[in-house]
């Protein structure tokens, strides 16, 4: 249990405690009065109940009536109540003292008799007056004593203090709450913490998703926060190494061929104008790899860029196709640009600009002698706009036509070639970012068609 | 030497030709005849109907990898073979000296210590070197006579690669003994043991194998920690 847990319990225990016992002190000063008056008028064996019921049955049954209740009563442990006509005869002929009558008349005197006496015309044209004297009754015991209406007598004795059982279970049901409000808190916040130091030690598979259950709320939320952020931190990592791995790999071939070179240029110093020309090349290549991964890493970890300019499609095709033109010419090949219509694309110019040139000179470099290069544009429908660009060369295995867009995919006869097999795989990423696609066929003719799609900015 | 009249022919397997043809140009000014393929199965076919006298072979190629012609070679017989692997790529070097790889060169490597490490395995594989003893060197039931580079074990000859050969016999020579390991690396590989090198330990567990264990199902080869191996002598 950490600090956050005693923190919590303790708060919420006091906060509940208070209120405990602030609502029991309340109550408890509150309940005299309204029990006093509950006894009095409603309690079936209260001294102002047989009033009533001794006045009833003489309304009802005429004194002769009243005369056996009453004889009957004073065989039970029941308070006595009298019944004394206007000339102070009592009916069984009790003896009545003055002070007993002088009170019975001080009570039908006060509004607030609590039913104590009561005076009523009988059958027989006498008035009795029924009272239950508050003393001189035979029972010495004061179960039926109650207050008298000026009320100096304190409450009635329930003890000093509140009962101990309901407050004790009060207490330790308030304990019981706050424990449980505590945990309910500080438990995500514990995972949280358990989490965190995971990741912190190199374990991005933590997931915070199963460990919060059906919770939802902020803390619930908070944790999907997590899970997200260590996903993403986790596809970054992967890349990372990805790449890392790669480059260390495709760096080894170059890096063999410059060991081999510079072993030629020792051994053959009448040479070594060849060697160089060998060392140069490779460092080239080591470059290239070098730049190109990097830039495939940066796409594939998101950070492409800003991709918020207006390209203009058809200025950047005819700038791709001027660079490819040098290369086509070297290779013994044309190249044609068919424009069907305009586009403006939202996006990273350099960035498509590298793209479209990828997919271009893969096709040039794909070409036979003679060959001829088609870029064709044209609009799809009113959203997308589509560039194919296609070869007349030997097209790519059926198997391997997802592949080619895979980083470090080469064709067999490519193998050798001065690619790394990245272009394509940049191209891919960057139309993806574009939120375009791109997919390569075999022509039914002859060669491959590349077709990149991408979604036109609205005109408006 | 026997290799005066006749030059000792290379085979070299490797995919990346602009490499192979460097290394042919550099191995062939160093006194050998290279014949360089780029695939997998041509590199068999070669090796098994060439008459090299030793193989290298490029561990990462597509299609068929070196693996795949180190292991038709074995199934074929001893001929010294040298596998080029990738530099920290462990699981590829020790899978080659377990099938039987003589020894192996981290690629990117320079050419010379390539032609050191063909140099080193062929000096070892040629057995010519005078020896007085015609007699074999006996340990036990095991035979080894080291100018026919053949060893037998009660009698029947064991199939041994020539690093498997040069282990066995420098551990005979001091049967009873430990031999350090890197004893071992100079006397059998013909180079001295770099670190955390495990190829001697590989070559020991395969001779292990091809050896008949001690009646008490112990093996005649005896590691002794940090110090080196022990061939138990009866």
């Amino acid at each position: 249990m950490g600090r956050l847990f005693w923190k919590f319990f303790i708060f919420f225990w006091l906060a509940q405690t208070t209120t405990v016992i602030g609502v029991g002190v309340a109550m408890w000063l509150k309940s005299p009065e309204r029990d006093q008056q509950h006894a009095a008028m409603f309690a079936p064996q209260s001294p102002a109940f047989f009033v009533a019921s001794a006045a009833s049955t003489l309304r009802h049954g005429g004194h002769e009536a009243l005369r056996s209740l009453l004889q009957e009563q004073c065989r039970e442990p029941v308070p006595p109540v009298f019944a004394v006509d206007e000339n102070n005869h009592e009916l069984l002929g009790r003896p009545v003292s003055v002070e007993m009558l002088e009170q019975a008349n001080r009570l039908m005197g006060s509004q607030k008799n609590g039913g104590l006496a009561e005076k009523i015309t009988a059958d027989d044209g006498h008035t009795y007056l029924l009272f239950a004297p508050s003393f001189a009754h035979p029972y010495p015991d004061d179960r039926w004593e109650h207050n008298p209406p000026d009320g100096h007598q304190g409450p009635p004795p329930r003890g000093m203090f509140p009962p101990l059982m309901p407050l004790l279970a009060g207490w330790l049901v308030s304990l019981i709450f706050a424990a449980l409000l505590a945990w309910y808190f500080s438990k995500p916040i514990r995972k949280l913490r358990v989490a965190f130091e995971a990741v912190a030690n190199g374990n991005l598979d933590e997931r915070l998703e199963p460990v919060m259950g059906k919770r939802r709320d902020e803390l619930a939320d908070l944790g999907r926060d997590f899970d997200s952020m260590v996903y993403r931190l986790q596809q970054l990592m992967d890349g990372q190494k990805r790449v890392l791995h790669d480059i260390s790999h495709e760096l080894r071939s170059p890096l063999a061929r410059l060991q081999a070179a510079i072993g030629l240029a020792r051994q053959q110093p009448e040479r070594i104008e060849d060697s160089m020309a060998r060392i140069e090349r490779e460092a080239v290549r080591m470059d290239t790899l070098v730049s190109e991964l990097l830039t495939l890493s940066r796409l594939e970890a998101g950070m492409a860029g800003k991709l918020n300019e207006d390209v203009d499609l058809n200025e950047l095709l005819s700038n791709v196709m001027e660079d490819a033109r040098f290369e086509a010419e070297a290779s013994g090949c044309r190249i044609e640009f068919e424009e069907h219509s305009r586009a403006i694309v939202r996006g990273n110019a350099e960035l498509l600009h590298r793209a479209v040139e990828n997919v271009v000179r893969n096709a040039v470099k794909h070409s036979p002698v003679g060959g001829l290069v088609t870029i064709r544009m044209q609009k799809n429908d009113a959203q997308t706009i589509c560039i194919c660009v296609s070869d007349e060369g030997t097209g790519v295995l059926e198997t391997d036509i997802q592949s080619i867009f895979e980083p470090f995919f080469r064709s067999d006869e490519m193998k050798n070639s001065d690619g790394h097999g990245l272009g394509l795989a940049i191209s891919r990423r960057v139309v993806n970012s574009h939120q375009g696609s791109i997919y390569a066929n075999n022509r039914s003719s002859e060669g491959l068609c590349v077709t990149i799609t991408l979604p036109v900015k609205p005109s408006a | 030497m026997s290799t005066h009249m006749m030059k000792t022919k290379v085979l070299l397997v490797d995919d990346d030709v602009e490499l192979a043809e460097m290394l042919r140009v550099y191995l062939e000014r160093e006194g050998f005849e290279v014949k360089a393929v780029h695939d997998g199965e041509t590199g068999i076919a070669e090796a098994l109907h060439g008459h090299h006298d030793i193989a290298v072979l490029d561990v990462m190629m597509s299609g068929k990898s070196g693996i795949d012609v180190l292991v038709k070679i074995r199934a074929n017989g001893s001929m010294p073979v040298l596998m080029l692997t990738a530099k920290g790529d462990d699981a590829d070097r020790i899978v080659g000296l377990e099938l039987g790889a003589d020894d192996y060169v981290p690629k990117p490597c320079t050419p010379r210590e390539l032609t050191a490490r063909i140099r080193a395995i062929l000096r070892r594989s040629s057995g010519a070197e005078s020896s007085s003893s015609t007699s074999p060197i006996t340990v036990g039931a095991l035979s080894i006579w080291p100018e026919q580079r053949c060893v037998k074990w009660a009698g029947r000859s064991l199939e041994l690669t020539s690093t498997e050969f040069n282990l066995l016999e420098a551990l005979a020579r001091s049967a009873g003994r430990v031999v350090s390991k890197s004893e071992l690396s100079e006397q059998a590989l013909g180079r001295s043991l770099a670190r955390f090198d495990r190829s001697i330990d590989v070559h020991i567990s395969s001779i292990r194998r091809k050896l008949e264990p001690l009646p008490d199902g112990r093996s005649r080869i005896q590691a002794v920690f940090n110090k080196g191996y022990q061939l138990i002598k009866e």
